[in-house]
């Protein structure tokens, strides 16, 4: 099935401490990031204070980078091309304001091993202090059922995905925690999600004095994250770039001939991909069927 | 491709049509067929052989069929004579290509087991409940992981009279399970439910040119609701309550349905209470998506996407589906009839659902009237109404209640009403604070 992703209600706290990925090994298969507490992740959908924005990019193609805070920290958006309507709808925005966006969610890794998780919209809407509000209960529900999924767990020896799901946990519920324990090497660190799970309270309710016993300060998350240069060059995988690729042979074929090939190396050049690499990934594309020759100086999705 | 990786398939090739062809002209088919003219080396090869009159009649198809027993099919047969009782028997009509078209379909069997067949060029045979035949030159596939016999425009049907089939026993009893209402799902065998009948009426159906009276209706148990259908007349009647032994499901478009067949037994049980809602049948998507679809169902999520096709649209003025650049798919360029409607993704967290919202609740949901979207697009175009509701409705929360069915792209729901949903946030954090609290 190609059923659409779900989109994960996480807290920047635990989406930025995840370090995992199921990355793709076949064409069409979707990447995930599992995060500490189980979360298996494609998709997700935050929300809170835009608190920044800039294009990176030019006038003609702009790539948006933006920071989103919510109450335990903050999501890293970026915003290229492929996110046309999210990309027109983020330069009419003006931070700081409220805005809810869903995006698939890419992790990159420093050369020192650090592990970054970015956001790219799909859509990015500009909200109302109460749908924030809703997002932040929805998520903190979201996160107690995940802490307390794990812990429960935790309190079950060695059980295997089959009694999770017997214990009545969803299947993908059941993956992602038996595959956070299995490969995470240390237990998630509880008091983070807690202390998350306070500060959502504590928001939604500031009447009640909420205290459940937890300091204030939250994060130790890094103040800027490192992403390679708009986005493209260096840190692309291999799918990255077909999916690039594609899409520029999409928008090249203008009369159903095809892309012709100087116009596609030109455009592929602008986006950081040497001749040298587009000549590699055509020739991917063409072996897996999913693109031709009509004849040598076009190249033609099928 | 180049050269060298043809090789490994020229030798295949050699192997196959022995000195029927030499390596050059081989050589120069396969250019032909890769480089010329763009086809698969799975194609490519298949035809050459076809070509060049190969003899494998294990690898590739040929004139020579093999001949198997319903037990030993894969799936994957090209060209295979199973002789066979035919253990049921429908005529159906389907569209192909936009073209009405009647197909024969049912169930065969032979001592090693039974298998779904179809038949796609029926003619004038008329296949017998009950007799026996020799299906010839039929090819194999798989759905849902079971093999379907097919017998296509190649294909023969001979009768064989003189051939007596005995099929083995079925052994439902042992394959009944006992299940919740809310578990069925499409694709399950036999099954054994007890609930409530909520609703119950008859119809007459003709069915292989019989009058019969059928029964349908809802049954529900704690769990879930479904609709049923009764072939004969087990007495049924609303409001009582019921143990179903050996129903089986059949599936209307991932809408599981029960149906009391032949075999179905129905006795009367002490009364079924906790019986659901059957006013409100809520589920998350991820129940959703388990079980395929049903009737009526609530859910609750957010509005994550706005599709193409939103806005406004045109309706052919005879069949009422939705046109495409000034033409229907069936009755060609018409004058469309307006609408407005909606294509969203609602997601809950646990999973996302497609969901088509007609006019009525698009207004209602995006405060835009038709006759708004009208006025706007006549100065501003069609595609900035696109964008207006869609700036209406994306990220609300939304309750929406209506039959649900899947496909390979997943659960979607045809609405049937939808509500902006207002929840009390301070009410459930205050919930939610008091269950943290506590575990604590």
């Amino acid at each position: 099935m190609n059923a659409r992703e779900t989109a994960w209600r996480v807290f920047a706290t635990e989406l930025n401490s995840s370090t995992l990925e199921i990355k793709a090994t076949e064409e069409k298969m979707p990447s995930y990031i599992i995060s500490p507490l189980g979360a298996k992740i494609n998709r997700v959908l935050i929300s809170g204070v835009l608190t920044e924005k800039e294009n990176v990019g030019s006038e003609e193609e702009p790539m948006w980078r933006g920071r989103v805070q919510d109450v335990s920290g903050s999501f890293f958006i970026n915003i290229g091309k492929f996110q046309p309507e999210a990309s027109a709808a983020i330069a009419d925005l003006e931070a700081p304001c409220f805005i809810a966006a869903v995006g698939r969610v890419r992790a990159y890794t420093t050369d020192d091993g650090r592990t970054f998780i970015t956001v790219r919209p799909e859509h990015i809407v500009k909200i109302d202090e109460k749908i924030r509000n809703d997002w932040i209960l929805e998520t903190a529900k979201s996160t107690w059922k995940r802490l307390k999924d794990t812990k429960k767990v935790l309190g079950m020896g060695d059980a295997t995905e089959k009694d999770l799901i017997d214990a009545g946990m969803s299947p993908v519920e059941a993956f992602g925690i038996t595959y956070a324990l299995d490969n995470y090497g240390n237990l998630p660190d509880s008091t983070l999600y807690l202390k998350t799970i306070q500060a959502a309270l504590r928001m939604l309710l500031p009447e009640r004095n909420v205290d459940l016993g937890f300091p204030e300060d939250l994060s130790d998350e890094p103040d800027e994250i490192e992403i390679p240069e708009n986005g493209n060059a260096g840190g692309n995988n291999a799918a990255q770039l077909e999916d690039m690729i594609l899409n520029l042979l999409e928008e090249l074929d203008t009369d159903g001939k095809g892309a012709p090939r100087e116009e596609l190396e030109r455009r592929a050049e602008a986006e950081g991909i040497s001749s040298i690499e587009l000549e590699e990934v055509s020739n991917t594309l063409m072996d897996k069927g999913l693109v031709y020759e009509p004849n040598l100086r076009y190249l033609k999705r099928i | 491709m180049v050269n060298e990786e043809l090789t490994p398939h020229i030798q295949e090739l050699q192997r196959v049509l022995g000195d029927k062809i030499d390596e050059e002209q081989l050589e120069m088919e396969l250019n032909k067929y890769l480089n010329e003219y763009h086809v698969s080396i799975d194609a490519a090869k298949r035809g050459i052989i076809r070509k060049y009159g190969g003899t494998d009649t294990a690898t590739f198809v040929t004139g020579n069929s093999l001949i198997k027993k319903v037990a030993e099919l894969t799936g994957s047969e090209q060209n295979v004579d199973i002789t066979a009782k035919v253990v049921f028997v429908d005529e159906k009509e389907i569209t192909a290509k936009g073209i009405p078209k009647k197909i024969v379909s049912g169930i065969i069997g032979d001592e090693t087991g039974t298998v779904s067949f179809t038949v796609w060029e029926p003619g004038a045979m008329v296949l017998a409940k009950g007799s026996v035949y020799i299906f010839r030159n039929c090819y194999c596939k798989t759905w849902n992981d079971k093999v379907q016999v097919n017998i296509g425009n190649r294909g023969k049907i001979e009768a064989a009279d003189g051939i007596k089939i005995d099929l083995p026993e079925r052994q439902i009893s042992a394959s009944s399970s006992e299940i919740k209402i809310g578990n069925i799902k499409d694709g399950m065998g036999n099954v054994t439910v007890t609930g409530k009948i909520m609703s119950v009426e008859s119809r007459e159906i003709t069915a292989r040119g019989e009058q019969k009276t059928v029964f349908s209706g809802i049954i529900a148990d704690d769990s879930g609701k479904i609709q049923f259908s009764a072939w004969s007349d087990f007495g049924i009647k609303e409001g009582e309550s019921l143990c179903i032994k050996n129903a089986y499901i059949r599936s209307w478009k991932g809408i599981p349905q029960l149906n009391l067949g032949d075999r179905c037994e129905v006795s009367r049980v002490d009364a079924v209470t906790n019986v659901v809602d059957t006013s409100t049948n809520k589920k998350t998507v991820d129940e959703i998506s388990r079980i395929g679809g049903g009737l009526d169902i609530t859910l609750d999520g957010l509005v994550v996407d706005v599709r193409q096709g939103s806005g406004i649209i045109r309706r052919c003025p005879q069949c009422n589906r939705s046109m495409l650049n000034g033409a229907c798919t069936t009755h060609g360029m018409v004058e469309g009839i307006m609408d407005l409607r909606l294509k969203v993704v609602i997601d809950d967290g646990t999973g996302a659902i497609g969901a088509i919202i007609n006019r009525a609740d698009t207004e209602k949901l995006t405060g835009v009237t038709l006759q708004a979207a009208q006025g706007l697009a006549s100065i501003k175009g069609e595609g900035v109404v696109g964008r207006e509701i869609t700036s209406k409705i994306l990220m609300k929360r939304v309750t929406v209640t209506g039959n649900v069915m899947s496909d390979d792209y997943g659960p979607s729901m045809i609405v049937k009403s939808a509500d902006i949903l207002d929840i009390d946030i301070e009410a459930e954090a205050n919930a939610l604070l008091d269950e943290v609290e506590a575990s604590l």
